[in-house]
């Protein structure tokens, strides 16, 4: 895969393209993008069917080897990689160890090996067999594997030990992706922490440019370990943070994001030139049951909330769509009212129809950006977004990441299921 | 009546079996027919074109749920279920008795109605045949059910089945009487008398009487062996008249379908196909595949190399058995496979029932599934009665 700077911008935010990758060498991913967040393979929530209707050319994934692990054995015995295993063969996989929002308990490190809490507890991994795992799964950008799940107040001790384990990883990964032929089919991204702790964070940027000519770009982790509280970091902090590290780094590296960060957090480093994020904010909304609902128009700014809270009973004869005007098949044909009502019985396609909208209006979003981007107005479109996150209720955006009501109800039902199956097997025969 | 028109477009020449369509305001139904159920007004995370791509023609909600949540008031403001729930086919609605007795341990019936406490606030509430009716008319489908004195299948209370059997008919006319929307909907009577001959003969008479569009056979399907289940069909299906349409409630398994097709049912439903699909089993001629098995682990063909769905078209066993379970979307891609099996099923009745091949087509579908040869004894005689005399091949 190749990263090509098309334009930047006096400020240094710029618009960029992923192509040439090897499933699909047609294909333009232009930057700044987020990606689609996957579980086990699948866009959370939408099947490939669905994803098609919604998306139908080829999309970025974001699949965290914590949720996918799973897929080991059958992605090896089809020999085809992930993404085709996955029913999703044209999309473009980014590979990562873990979905930096699932919420773990700290520590369990061992000597050499990472801790993946997967859905069936946890497992120690090296290294060498995260980047086995890679060879087999394919992707077609792989994160060097890191120990940058820990929050920014985290403790010096514990922010320095990161450092040095996250070198220790890359350069473990480094001589794997080196020996592989069929690794260098992938591209690898090298992995910045220590983001609050200047010096350190610099080592971590020097060894990583050290394999310049290896990597085709780095992604910044250690902002947050998931957790609420460590996403209660003040804009100004943060977009010091996007200028510095970003103004150490070389000009043709891509620049990836990690986190479930707001889109005025992803304004601001958007301005930094930063150029792709992870794609677990929509999905973050969507198991709250909100639904994002942004103003495009720079010049008219009527002041509604930007985010909407759909399990609130004001909406229960609200017959309108999510978003007037908004051309996403959610709102093309459901409203508010029966969103609403999905939600308060606990049903499947609540979750559904909520990515469908929050995953077109997200892109939309990177869609205006780059827009702005090629007119050089970008700085009147940040300050857009940032002032409808001013006026948000704050609840509403940092709230706990939750699961939706579906997915508790489900994995209750998981438990029952057990005990019904009994029943289902005595109407059909199970084959053995 | 404008609210249902039944034109048989075939007869089979040995069993009861027919094909027909079945004109209703929204959708104009083939049948032998299966409609899956969306309880709440909504099908287990599928989008309605998802539905309506998988050829689903008419689905099922249920009064009791929709009554609560959303409630009348929005359905009505809304237009109705089908424009709330954006669903521009035909739908049928149950009464919410059976619900009710189901769900609710506090539930007692009298001839009023069926009382209970409400699970939502405990307040004491009573459904009557016309409140039934009442929501049933705000909800809108297409056809919509009477209230009927629910008993359990195997109740051997002879005295409690006539009483329910005789207060269904009551119940009735009182339904009938509070239809508002006659030209729009139309109600079924419910066939009662669970397993007795001389009750359900009774109630099936006395149901002729009245001036309806179709029937509905109630009362089965509720665990009684299925030496018992079957006679009773065939003896509803033998006095209810044979130009409308005829539904027997709670029965989606294959070979079910299959058996009470020939016995001249034209309408099933039940939850079956999605409830299991939640258990991460997948539906095929001979049973189930359950998914969560290791041994699909590495299982590279899809559920049904013969099965043109959307699941089968895109996903390997292995990767659903990698996410069964555990992922919303095995869910979704389950419930996918599992009604797409059911309309496959429904569409082969009918073709083979139009083509004059429908006898042939039973004996072929009973080997597959039980290829053995060990035909139950229920299958035996049923499909004997209606002429076909199955021989293991
Ligand atoms: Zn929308
Ligand atoms: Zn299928």
């Amino acid at each position: 895969m190749r990263f090509n700077i098309k334009q930047v911008n006096c400020g240094s935010e710029r618009i960029g393209s992923l192509t040439g990758f090897i499933k699909s060498s047609k294909t333009i991913i232009e930057t700044p993008t987020a990606a689609l967040l996957t579980q086990g393979g699948s866009v959370v929530h939408l099947t490939a069917e669905v994803l098609a209707k919604v998306f139908p050319d080829t999309q970025l994934l974001w699949l965290p080897l914590s949720n996918s692990v799973q897929l080991e054995n059958g992605v090896k015995a089809q020999g085809e990689g992930v993404a085709k295993f996955a029913g999703l063969p044209k999309h473009v996989i980014c590979a990562t160890l873990y979905n930096i929002n699932e919420i773990v308990p700290p520590g369990h490190f061992e000597l050499g090996k990472l801790p993946l809490w997967t859905k069936n507890g946890k497992k120690m991994i090296t290294a060498d067999k995260y980047m086995d795992l890679m060879e087999t799964f394919k992707p077609d950008i792989i994160l060097a594997a890191s120990d940058g799940r820990i929050s920014l107040n985290e403790k010096p001790k514990r922010i320095v030990k990161s450092v040095e384990r996250t070198i220790a990883l890359l350069d473990s990964c480094i001589n794997k992706y080196k020996a592989s032929e069929e690794l260098q089919q992938s591209s690898l991204v090298g992995v910045i922490v220590a983001a609050n702790i200047p010096h350190k964070c610099e080592e971590c940027i020097r060894h990583i440019l050290k394999y310049k000519e290896t990597l085709v770009g780095v992604a910044l982790a250690g902002l947050t370990d998931g957790s609420k509280e460590s996403y209660e970091i003040s804009l100004d902090k943060l977009k010091e943070i996007f200028s510095r590290v970003g103004g150490s780094l070389p000009n043709d590296l891509l620049r990836i994001v990690e986190g479930s960060w707001n889109p005025a957090v992803i304004v601001t480093a958007i301005e930094y030139g930063w150029d792709v994020f992870d794609g677990s904010y929509p999905i973050k909304l969507t198991n709250k049951g909100h639904a994002l609902s942004l103003n495009f128009d720079v010049y008219r700014y009527s002041g509604d909330p930007c985010i909407m809270d759909l399990n609130d009973i004001r909406y229960n004869e609200d017959f309108k769509p999510i978003l007037e005007g908004c051309e996403c098949l959610t709102c093309k044909k459901h409203t508010r009212a029966y969103i609403r009502h999905l939600l308060n019985t606990r049903e499947m396609l609540a979750s559904v129809l909520l990515s469908i909208h929050n995953l077109h209006h997200f892109n939309e979003f990177f869609v205006q950006a780059r827009l702005h981007i090629s007119a050089s107005t970008f700085n009147i479109y940040k300050k857009h977004i940032i002032t409808q996150y001013e006026n948000i209720n704050p609840k509403l955006d940092n709230e706990e990441n939750k699961t939706a009501p579906a997915l508790v109800q489900d994995k209750k039902k998981i438990k029952v299921r057990i005990d019904d199956n009994v029943k289902t097997e005595v109407n059909g025969t199970i084959i053995e | 009546s404008a609210a249902l028109r039944f034109n048989i477009s075939t007869e089979c020449k040995i069993t009861k079996a027919r094909s027909a369509v079945m004109k209703l305001p929204h959708y104009d139904v083939k049948t032998p027919v299966f409609m899956p159920v969306g309880t709440q007004g909504t099908m287990k995370g599928l989008l309605p074109e998802q539905l309506e791509n998988l050829d689903c023609e008419i689905i099922l909600g249920n009064t009791y749920h929709l009554g609560n949540r959303p409630g009348t008031d929005v359905l009505e403001k809304a237009g109705g279920l089908h424009k709330f729930m954006g669903w521009n086919r035909a739908l049928l609605t149950d009464s919410g008795g059976f619900q009710m007795v189901s769900l609710l341990q506090l539930a007692e019936i009298t001839e009023e109605g069926v009382k209970f406490k409400s699970p939502y606030d405990g307040s004491e509430t009573m459904l009557t045949p016309e409140r039934s009716i009442e929501i049933q008319n705000s909800i809108g489908a297409d056809i919509i059910m009477q209230l009927d004195d629910v008993v359990q299948t195997t109740n051997q209370n002879y005295e409690r089945n006539k009483e329910a059997s005789e207060r269904t008919s009551r119940w009735l006319d009182r339904c009938l009487k509070a239809h508002k929307r006659p030209t729009e909907q139309s109600i079924f009577p419910i066939v009662q008398g669970l397993l007795n001959n001389t009750l359900r003969e009774q109630s099936a008479k006395e149901h002729m009487t009245k001036d309806v569009n179709g029937f509905a056979i109630g009362g089965l399907s509720g665990g009684e062996a299925k030496d018992d289940f079957w006679p009773m069909v065939s003896l509803s299906t033998g006095i209810l008249d044979k130009n409308k349409p005829r539904y027997l409630m709670g029965v989606g398994v294959a070979i079910d379908l299959v058996v009470c097709v020939a016995l001249g049912v034209d309408m099933f439903d039940c939850v079956f196909p999605t409830r299991t699909a939640r258990f991460g089993c997948a539906l095929v001629n001979k049973g189930q595949l359950s998914l969560k098995q290791k041994k699909y682990e590495t299982d590279l063909n899809p559920i049904d190399k013969d099965c043109t769905c959307s699941t089968c078209l895109n996903y390997t066993r292995a990767y659903l058995h990698s996410i069964v379970t555990v992922e919303t979307v095995s869910c979704h891609l389950l419930s996918v496979h599992n009604i797409a099996y059911q309309m496959r099923l429904m569409r082969t009745m009918r073709e083979n029932i139009e083509n004059g091949t429908f006898p042939a087509f039973v004996q072929q579908f009973v080997n597959e599934v039980y290829p053995n040869g060990q035909y139950p004894t229920w299958v035996v005689n049923s499909l004997s009665s209606v002429g076909i005399n199955l021989c293991h091949l």
